[in-house]
Parts: structure tokens; C-alpha cells; sequence
């Protein structure tokens, strides 16, 4: 089980073809194994994996739930599709149903080795703790960015668009939508911290495109 | 039409006691109340019977899903009820495919009355759908599946299977 390396591409299009036909990880609700491969995924999967991002953009509208979701969360290997070798590396899992464990020492060993690593992970989550900023005013913004015409290249617009760099600002997933004649605009989602990142800033650094950019609207604006 | 709105009563734990009456040669469903001459259609009574639930959410929370619910009840209404031949019913079903490419629910992330209605529109094509079909409009099939599952909507009707291994190969 598990989906191989959910970092790497291929993990990703194991993921997506799991989902095709289905709406969760689990069962027909939103549980911890949602949460468990969402969090290993770092980033939305890409447009063409369209699965894994319907299910990845439905998960995330669960975020401010995702501690009292059901379930239990497991090791990322215990989920997914039967027949994909678990590579996740979480050895103690795969030794259940074969033989019974001859070497009684691979478990104190085993265990050493756990309990080295639950140390470890303590420290850091310890330290990672301590350096976490105070809670941040945030906000996401869904931008309608709209071109020339149909023959605007909408891939270099969506560069441009993603080349706006800013402190504060952080893009997120993107789709086309038709809007009539041929004609399709950018729809692009972002999160700004309310402090740094303005829509106007945003507007004129989007319409500073010329070439590309007719013009830019804000579709929706949510404070997070 | 009436049956429909019995197993959405279930559904939504109203007790029964509503009296259903049908009218006209395409009938459509009347909900006769105390003292009014009736309430006429099946979205109509169905957004009345949300309300009287207090299930409002099952409408949308938003302006913008409130319109969507609307607007697939409309389809509803008027696409699946309204058309029956075979090619019509495959319009449906790739438009419906289309729209849940990127989507769990036909509003977005919410499940609504949208999902519940066309659920129980849908259920006699869907039982009639070749595997093969099925594969093609995967969308589809991943959503009625995934409704059908839903506590307290599938009730009586029979469960659609949707086998988990893909015969055929993906086309996308």
C-alpha cells in the first residue's frame, strides 16, 4: 500500500489514478487519512493530475476542521492502492503478516531505534515551536486576471502573473475558465498577510503585463 | 416526483404526515398544506421541506452556492426530467462529467439539495449504465457513488455498483 514518494511526481499519479473514482482516501467522508496524505503532499498537485487537485482543493476547504475530522491517522503507507510497494520506509509494517519473528532482538533493536527517532522529533517540533511567529493577519484572494484576446499566450500570462514576487505573498493553484468567443481567463488564488500585500499593489504589478493583461479583478476575497 | 419528496422527508427526519397530490399529464407533484391551495413543483416543495427541516445549509451558505443549488435544481428539473432519449441523456451525463471533473459535490465542497435531487433524477439512468459507461463518465460515477453512500439518501433504492478496476483504458 502507500503511494511511493508523494514528493515526487510519480507518487502524485499514483495518487491522482487512486482518487479517480473516489472522493476521499477512506471510505465516503473526510477522515485522517485525508489529513495524513495532505499534509505529506507539499504542494497543490499540478492541473493535469485534475483527480488529485479536486480532492487536494476539497481537503483544504476542511483545514480549520482537520483536528476533529474521524478517524486515526496512520502511517502515509497503510493508505492507497493495494498492489503499490510501500516505500515509505515505516519497516516495523511490513513484517505483520509473514512469518512469526524468529530474531526476538529485531524488536529491542527496533524500538531503540523508535524511540531515538520520537527524541529526535520532539526536539525539533520543540524548536520549531519556539521559533513560530505570532499569528499573522491573513487573507485569500481569488484574482480574475483577463486577456487581449483568444490569442493571448495564457501560459506566459500565468508566468508573469507567478513571477510577482513580494513578501507576504504566496501563489496558489490556478485554472483557466472560458469566458466566451475563445476568450479564457486566468483565475488564480493567492494568500497575502493582510499587513504586507495589498489588492492594489497586486493590480498594478499584474496590469504592468501590458502585453499580455487586459485587465484584473478580484473574483473573491476571504480573510483566513 | 411524490416518491421522491417521501424519501427526502426521510431524509431530512421531518415526520410524515405531508399529503402529496400530483397534476396535469407531466406531474408534477402538489403539496397540499391547511390553508393554501397548495404548494406546486418539486424543486418548490423541496427548498419548503429544507427549510421546514431547518437544513437551510442544504441550500448553500453563500450567495454564490445558494445560486449553483438553484441552478442544478433547475437542471434537474428541466435537462433530466424534461429529456428522455438516449442522446439526451448522454448530453447530461458529459455536461455533468465536466462539472465534476474538479468538484466532490455539484456546489463545490458542500453537499447539498442539489446532490440529494439529482441523485434520486439520476438513479434509473445510472442503474441502466454499462460498465463501459460508467468508466466514461468516471466523474459522474465517482459522485453517485459517493452520494449513494451518504447516511440516510440511498434508503430503498438499489446501490449502483461502480467496480473499483478500470477495464477499459483511460482516456482522458
Amino acid at each position: 500500500m502507500g503511494f511511493g514518494d508523494l514528493k515526487s511526481a510519480a507518487g502524485l499519479r499514483v495518487l491522482n489514478d487512486f482518487l479517480a473514482d473516489r472522493s476521499y482516501i477512506e471510505g465516503y467522508v473526510p477522515s485522517q487519512a485525508d489529513i495524513a496524505v495532505f499534509e505529506a503532499i507539499a504542494a497543490p498537485p499540478p492541473a493535469e493530475l485534475f483527480h488529485a487537485l479536486r480532492w487536494y482543493n476539497h481537503i483544504k476547504s476542511y483545514e480549520k476542521q482537520k483536528a476533529s475530522l474521524p478517524g486515526v491517522k496512520k502511517a502515509l503507507g497503510k493508505y492507497g492502492p493495494a498492489d503499490v510497494e510501500d516505500t515509505t520506509g515505516a519497516a516495523t509494517d511490513s513484517k505483520d503478516d509473514d512469518d512469526i519473528d524468529l530474531f526476538g532482538s529485531d524488536d529491542e533493536e527496533e524500538s531503540e531505534e523508535a524511540k531515538k527517532l520520537r527524541e529526535e522529533r520532539l526536539a525539533q517540533y520543540e524548536s520549531k515551536k519556539s521559533k513560530k511567529p505570532a499569528v499573522v493577519a491573513k487573507s485569500s484572494i481569488l484574482l480574475d486576471v483577463k486577456p487581449w484576446d483568444d490569442e493571448t499566450d495564457m501560459a506566459k500570462l500565468e508566468e508573469c502573473v507567478r513571477s510577482i514576487q513580494a513578501d507576504g505573498l504566496v501563489w496558489g493553484s490556478s485554472k483557466l475558465v472560458p469566458v466566451g468567443y475563445g476568450i479564457k481567463k486566468l483565475q488564480i488564488q493567492c494568500v497575502v498577510e493582510d499587513d504586507k500585500v495589498g489588492t492594489d499593489m497586486l493590480e498594478e504589478r499584474i496590469t504592468a503585463f501590458e502585453d499580455y493583461v487586459q485587465s484584473m479583478d478580484v473574483a473573491a476575497f476571504n480573510k483566513i | 416526483g411524490a416518491e421522491e419528496l417521501a424519501l427526502l422527508e426521510k431524509l431530512l427526519g421531518l415526520p410524515e404526515g405531508n399529503k402529496y397530490g400530483v397534476q396535469g399529464e407531466r406531474k408534477v407533484p402538489v403539496l397540499q398544506t391547511n390553508n393554501s391551495p397548495g404548494l406546486t413543483g418539486l424543486m418548490t416543495i423541496a427548498a419548503h421541506l429544507v427549510k421546514q427541516a431547518k437544513k437551510d445549509q442544504l441550500l448553500g451558505s453563500t450567495a454564490e452556492e445558494k445560486a449553483v443549488v438553484q441552478q442544478w435544481l433547475e437542471y434537474r428539473v428541466t435537462r433530466v426530467d424534461g429529456g428522455s432519449s438516449k442522446e439526451d441523456t448522454r448530453i447530461i451525463l458529459k455536461e455533468l462529467n465536466i462539472h465534476l471533473e474538479d468538484k466532490v459535490y455539484l456546489a463545490g465542497n458542500i453537499f447539498t439539495l442539489a446532490d440529494i435531487l439529482m441523485y434520486y433524477g439520476l438513479h434509473r439512468v445510472m442503474v441502466d449504465l454499462t460498465v463501459q459507461e460508467k468508466e466514461k463518465y468516471l466523474n459522474v460515477s465517482r459522485w453517485f457513488n459517493h452520494i449513494q453512500h451518504y447516511p440516510g439518501v440511498r434508503q430503498h433504492l438499489s446501490n449502483v455498483i461502480f467496480i473499483k478496476n478500470r477495464l477499459y483504458t483511460n482516456a482522458h
